[in-house]
């Protein structure tokens, strides 16, 4: 179970299965099934440096060189995990990510941009960023447009694979 | 994996009840196969090659094989007990190894935190020492004397109780719950994970209940099994690595495992080995 499904509270990140809670150096606080039991130090979880930039959370990978990019007219509106890779993606995208990560599209109501961010098993995590505080209409229209995105990067992704 | 040891036990098919002349197409260990009832009302399991599987009919389910059991389904006593009610809860797909689901159903450390308000609830957190043995003439793996304060322990309770537990697993995919009866506090309630392994990461999980409750409405006993299985199958969906580890590895057991920890080595001692991996990666 990923502590990405758990919970804050406080300064401490804990499990959503067993309530195992963890401080910032990874180190583990508490095991609520033995609450008179101090956990020994050998438990812990790997930790990374994180930032927050143009409210967009980045995580590092080992020791990166260069700050994260600034996003800075752009809006976040929402995260969506592809079953794709991210050439599956340019490809139904029409365009290469830029160095950054991004790609743009257009959707109806607007050109929006995706920030792309491979994960494990070739799936992509696709943040979607609005061009400015476009409103409910472009929001919405912005968020049908990566949701096409995705089913037509899938499916490319499936012709790949077979 | 291996399937030989695994291939000649009893697994659930399908609820007897549910049947008709029409047949469930389902699947066993990745065997496609069809459960019917047949001209005379007998339950018929068919194998994905025409071949008549072995079938029991016990406990409101259909029980087949794929392979020749060299023993009879495990008995539940309490099966036959007058006065008991009997729910066939139905059925939940889960994306998991039905090893991983026995599991689950084994641990009581979650409950505060999966189930919260009703079979747990912070502060209540902690796990007091239980027994847990393999018993050697059953062949089954026990836990006995397990206590945990619950919110709502059954859909019967009206208000907190430290409920008691015992736990049993007869069968590699299958495990008895007996649990602290509200209303008739002489007896046990029965429920019970009957788990059905379509492939190594994939099942049917089929739970069943004999209860001493004369006053919930059966809809009521049914969704209240439900809640809680739902709120299982999100965990279990989302462990990692999807089959279980048998072997220590990156896992860090406490003592509010030691059931699980038995039942791993149950199953490694037999062989039973499918919807498993040798160590955690």
């Amino acid at each position: 179970m990923r502590l990405s499904h758990g919970f804050v509270r406080g300064e401490a990140l804990s499990c959503i299965y067993h309530g195992w809670s963890y401080g910032q150096a990874g180190n583990c606080l508490r095991i609520p099934a033995h609450p008179g039991l101090t956990p020994p130090e050998t438990i812990r979880v790997a930790t990374h440096d994180v930032e927050e930039v143009d409210s967009v959370i980045w995580v590092a990978v080992g020791t990166p060189a260069l700050k994260p990019p600034r996003l800075e007219s752009l809006i976040p509106l929402r995260s969506l995990t592809a079953f794709a890779g991210i050439a599956a993606i340019e490809a139904a995208a029409g365009g290469k990510a830029s160095p950054d990560g991004l790609v743009e599209i257009d959707a109806p109501t607007g050109a929006v941009c995706l920030l792309l961010s491979a994960q494990e098993d070739g799936q992509t995590l696709i943040h979607v960023l609005l061009k400015g505080d476009a409103g409910l209409a472009a929001g919405i229209g912005a968020s049908r447009a990566a949701e096409s995105l995705r089913r037509r990067a899938e499916g490319l992704q499936r012709e790949i694979a077979q | 994996m291996t399937m030989q040891a695994m291939i000649d036990e009893w697994y659930p098919v399908g609820l007897f009840s549910q049947l008709d002349s029409a047949g469930r197409k389902t699947a066993l260990m990745g065997e496609p196969i069809e459960v019917a009832r047949d001209a005379d009302g007998n339950a018929r399991v068919t194998g994905g090659d025409g071949r008549a599987l072995p079938v029991r009919v016990r406990y409101g389910h259909v029980w087949s094989s794929l392979g020749e059991p060299k023993k009879e389904l495990f008995p539940i006593p309490e099966a036959d007990q007058p006065g008991r009610r009997f729910v066939d809860v139905g059925v939940v797909r889960v994306r998991c190894s039905p090893l991983r689901a026995v599991e689950n159903f084994l641990d009581i450390a979650h409950f505060p935190f999966v189930h919260t308000d009703i079979l747990g609830a912070e502060p209540h957190t902690e796990v007091q020492n239980y027994k847990v043995e393999i018993r050697e003439e059953e062949d089954e793996v026990w836990a006995t004397q397990v206590k945990f304060y619950q919110p709502q322990a059954a859909k019967s309770a009206s208000g907190g109780i430290t409920t008691e537990y015992m736990y049993r697993v007869p069968a590699p995919t299958c495990s008895v719950l007996y649990k602290t009866c509200p209303p008739r506090p002489s007896e046990w309630d029965v429920i019970t994970l009957f788990v059905q392994p379509l492939a190594e990461d994939l099942c049917d999980v089929w739970p069943w209940m004999a209860l001493f409750d004369d006053e919930t409405a059966m809809t009521d006993l049914i969704h209240f099994q439900q809640t809680i299985f739902l709120q299982d199958r999100s965990i279990l969906e989302n462990q990692i690595p999807r089959l279980l580890p048998l072997d220590p590895g990156m896992e860090i057991p406490t003592r509010a495992d030691l059931t699980s920890i038995a039942y791993r080595r149950w199953l490694k001692r037999h062989n039973y080995t499918y919807g498993a991996q040798l160590v955690a990666q």
